[in-house]
């Protein structure tokens, strides 16, 4: 399963789910089956919302089981 | 969201599903004589009290829901230009695919509903073929699947669609 810090990010930015959205041109809903883990977007958002939220790609999403201290 | 046309589409559909059926009791439901003998050839079909009502009362209901729901889909159209719904499109209106997130979900809804097809149909015609069903019990059977059928599809989406606190 795929893991994520977008929530985490977002709460740094002061984005909420809807402007985080807009930034990378997908619904708030999206947004929250993200964080949620309920979807796994693709490699072309994935890569949008690691520019937003200015981190890398493999620091914003990695693989459960990866160690998550690391991140 | 959850005024969505898109999203409560399947709840119109299943309202007017309910008023078929309650139309296709009131008009199943009138005795007819047929006489053709060497002097009378007449059909005399009664009606009674509640069934004409029910009808009357339905098709009613059914002009009326008709009528909001048309305005709806308008009003959806004139705010939301570049996602218009067509009434007449094979394709259908609840389909939920504005980005990739949205387009998951209703993925997710479809299978379910194509699974429920696929169990209920066959069910419906073996019972068909082995029960003497009146025609009425036929047009329930038929309409209880296009009620399921919307139902699955309505809770699935409303599942992932819950509002969450931003």
């Amino acid at each position: 399963m795929l893991r994520n810090r977008v929530k985490e990010l977002r709460a740094r930015y002061s984005y909420t789910q809807s402007e985080l959205g807009k930034r990378v041109d997908v619904t708030r809903q999206t947004i929250a089956f993200i964080e949620k883990g309920e979807f796994s977007p693709s490699i072309t958002l994935a890569l949008k919302l690691a520019q937003v939220l200015e981190t890398k790609v493999d620091e914003l999403f990695w693989l459960e089981g990866e160690e998550e201290d690391e991140k | 969201m959850k005024n969505d046309i898109r999203l409560n589409y399947p709840i119109w559909m299943m309202a007017f599903i309910v008023l078929l059926g309650v139309f296709a009791y009131g008009i199943n439901s009138p005795t007819r004589e047929w006489v053709n003998s060497s002097t009378e050839t007449s059909l005399t079909v009664k009606v009674e009290a509640l069934e004409g009502f029910m009808v009357f009362a339905s098709l009613l209901l059914y002009i009326i829901l008709l009528t909001v729901f048309l305005w709806k889909v308008k009003k959806h159209n004139t705010e939301n230009p570049k996602q218009k719904i067509s009434i007449w499109s094979i394709r259908p209106p609840e389909y939920l695919e504005q980005d990739e997130g949205m387009t998951h979900i209703t993925r997710i809804a479809v299978q379910k509903v194509y699974t429920f097809i696929t169990w209920s149909l066959p069910m419906l015609a073996t019972v068909a073929i082995l029960l003497p069903l009146p025609r009425l019990m036929l047009i329930y059977g038929i309409l209880a699947v296009a009620f399921g059928q919307y139902l699955v599809y309505y809770l699935e989406i409303r599942k992932h669609l819950k509002e969450e606190t931003e």
